[in-house]
């Protein structure tokens, strides 16, 4: 409650800078704390004016030659302010609040941003329009991305469990942009009935809720290093080598590639929901 | 009597942490059940393994410093520990058993460093320098620790320390083998040096007197005590409280003498952590609770009773 409102003074904070400093003039020289924010301007045509990234900020590829700030979490302010700013957009979240703090004494127009699942999007994504002054593009964008999230996920055909970490084994629970993702594509996610974004849980749950696919944020095409592992063999996906191994630059984080990640998700698990019923005729009547 | 009492508590903790589980598991099925037999049943016995040694281990290093907040991992092995993992992360070493072969050597690593410099006031191992050493070590390793995960590239480094604090999850026949084999070995030095260990309580000279060789007794239960905690972070990362807390509980009811203290210290480690793990596991399924938590939320209460009855009485 108190956290909430401590948010929401210091948003409405930020917004009444934002609005008065917009009537002035759109920004021009932007540090963007979030890979997610930086695919939302160059989406909305304000990627020429990204003067500093995180070291994350892999997309679109001309970002890359944009200098990194570092790793954005906590901000580095020294090397924010180096790049002389005069807008930095962060992830709303605990150490960024008060670096913004910092960045408003220093004289820095800054904006915190919620963006932890798809319907924050189009928010997020109007907000960098109004600062940017690319309020049209930012709009047609929002659309898209609103209808998005907005859209009925489709009846699942499959499961999966969403691996973080094996040992001990974190989870992707309900309220997550991956949940999201997942039932967007068409797979119940088995923890969905978790409340927290992830959690520790058991070997012997992910074993007994019998997920058809493992999902693992990854950027190399190698199986992870747990599915050798013993205990892990218990679990039935594991022991079929039904591994779902994403990007994590596509999947990762939500962002105007989220429809993109969706559809190839989706692609991912019909493409080898047939595979696996070639090799196991036993379930072609599920297939339509 | 105690010991049928204290018996009874360990058998009944090991056949709770292999009925109870997140997972509904009917008794008729108990025997069958993939769940049970490949997953609880080599949990609850690496618990009661791992829960046993600490509890030893901390027994044996509590009197050799002669210091009642002797704790396993005070002496400098869980930043030892806590770099070696880290070090497998960020240089991508290979296979599954990667992590807890790193967490070992760099357990073993630390253990040399601080008996080097327990040894540095001549030939005679200083409990006070061990300490020390074991803090100034453990400290140093765990700045370089935070000075790669900071630096390093990789995500995946934040979780090192999910490992490190990760207790049983995972624990699989081939770990339970590994410890069975391997821990017998310095729980049994300890064992043989209980004689000389009530000796060193009396002080190193009378110790001396009464014809311990006690250069030899320090070195043999220090390297002893550490191997077994160098194992027990490898499979289980760092559980605190059991070896800090168990050999006192064990000390209040079995008193100073260490041939029934060392085994009541096992017993009472092992059935501590295998019952923390089963609640960690079960109280708030389907999510799990950090097990060094349990331990310390239930081992404390414990001790603190003992300690009202005992210094009343």
């Amino acid at each position: 409650m108190l956290r909430k409102l401590v948010l929401g003074v210091l948003l409405v904070g930020a917004c009444h800078t934002s609005a008065r400093r917009h009537e002035v003039e759109p920004a021009r020289r932007i540090v963007s704390l979030l890979p997610s924010f930086t695919e939302l301007l160059f989406a909305i045509g304000a990627g020429d004016r990204v003067v500093g990234r995180t070291r994350w900020c892999d997309y679109p590829p001309a970002a890359l030659s944009i200098p990194s700030v570092g790793d954005g979490l906590p901000p580095n302010i020294e090397a924010v302010m180096a790049r002389q700013p005069d807008l930095v957009v962060l992830y709303n979240a605990g150490p960024n609040v008060r670096a913004a703090k910092q960045l408003e004494r220093a004289g820095i127009q800054t904006v915190l941003i919620d963006l932890n699942r798809l319907e924050d999007l189009g928010p997020a994504a109007r907000t960098l329009g109004r600062l940017t002054g690319r309020e049209e593009q930012a709009e047609s964008l929002a659309i898209a991305l609103d209808s998005l999230a907005g859209r009925p996920p489709p009846p699942s055909t499959t499961s999966l469990a969403f691996i973080v970490w094996d040992n001990p084994p974190i989870i992707i629970g309900h309220g997550s942009y991956l949940d999201q993702l997942a039932s967007q594509a068409g797979a119940r996610n088995v923890f969905g009935d978790v409340a927290a974004p992830s959690a520790q849980v058991s070997l012997e749950t992910i074993v007994a809720r019998d997920p058809q696919w493992i999902a693992v944020l990854a950027d190399s095409a190698m199986t992870p290093a747990f599915a050798k592992r013993r205990e892990w063999r218990a679990v039935r996906a594991v022991r079929g080598g039904r591994f779902l191994l994403l990007p994590g630059s596509l999947f990762g984080r939500p962002g105007p590639r989220s429809a993109q990640a969706i559809r190839e998700l989706r692609e991912k698990l019909e493409h080898d929901e047939v595979g696996a019923q070639h090799a196991a005729p036993l379930h072609r009547g599920t297939n339509p | 009597m105690r010991w049928g009492l204290l018996g009874l508590v360990a058998v009944l903790a090991l056949v709770l942490s292999v009925v109870l589980g997140p997972a509904a598991v009917p008794l008729g099925e108990l025997l069958h059940s993939d769940i049970v037999w490949n997953l609880r049943a080599p949990r609850a016995l690496l618990a009661f393994l791992v829960g046993g040694s600490l509890g030893v281990a901390g027994a044996g290093l509590q009197a050799l410093v002669r210091n009642p907040l002797a704790d396993p991992f005070l002496l400098g092995l869980s930043g030892g520990a806590g770099l070696g993992a880290v070090l497998a992360i960020a240089l991508h070493l290979p296979g599954p058993w990667a992590l807890p072969i790193a967490a070992f050597i760099g357990a073993l690593a630390a253990l040399g460093l601080v008996y080097r410099l327990g040894l540095i006031g001549g030939a005679s191992l200083d409990p006070r320098i061990l300490l020390l050493g074991g803090v100034a070590i453990g400290a140093f390793a765990a700045a370089i620790t935070t000075a790669i995960v900071a630096l390093a590239d990789a995500a995946e480094l934040r979780n090192a320390f999910l490992w490190l604090w990760g207790g049983l999850s995972g624990a699989s026949w081939d770990s339970v083998l590994l410890v069975a084999l391997y821990a017998p070995i310095p729980l049994a030095v300890l064992l043989a040096s209980s004689r000389p260990l009530d000796l060193l309580a009396l002080g190193e000279e009378s110790a001396g007197y009464l014809g311990a060789d006690v250069e030899r007794v320090k070195r043999r239960v220090y390297v002893a005590a550490s191997l077994l905690t160098a194992a027990a972070v490898a499979v289980s990362g760092v559980i605190g409280f059991v070896g800090l807390v168990v050999p006192h509980i064990a000390r209040l009811v079995w008193g100073h003498r260490h041939r029934s203290l060392l085994p009541a210290a096992f017993l009472g480690g092992g059935a501590l952590l295998a019952f923390a793990d089963t609640l960690a596991r079960t109280v708030v399924a389907p999510r799990e609770l950090p097990v060094g938590v349990v331990t310390a939320l239930i081992g404390v209460p414990v001790f603190a009773v003992l300690l009202r009855r005992w210094t009343i009485a």
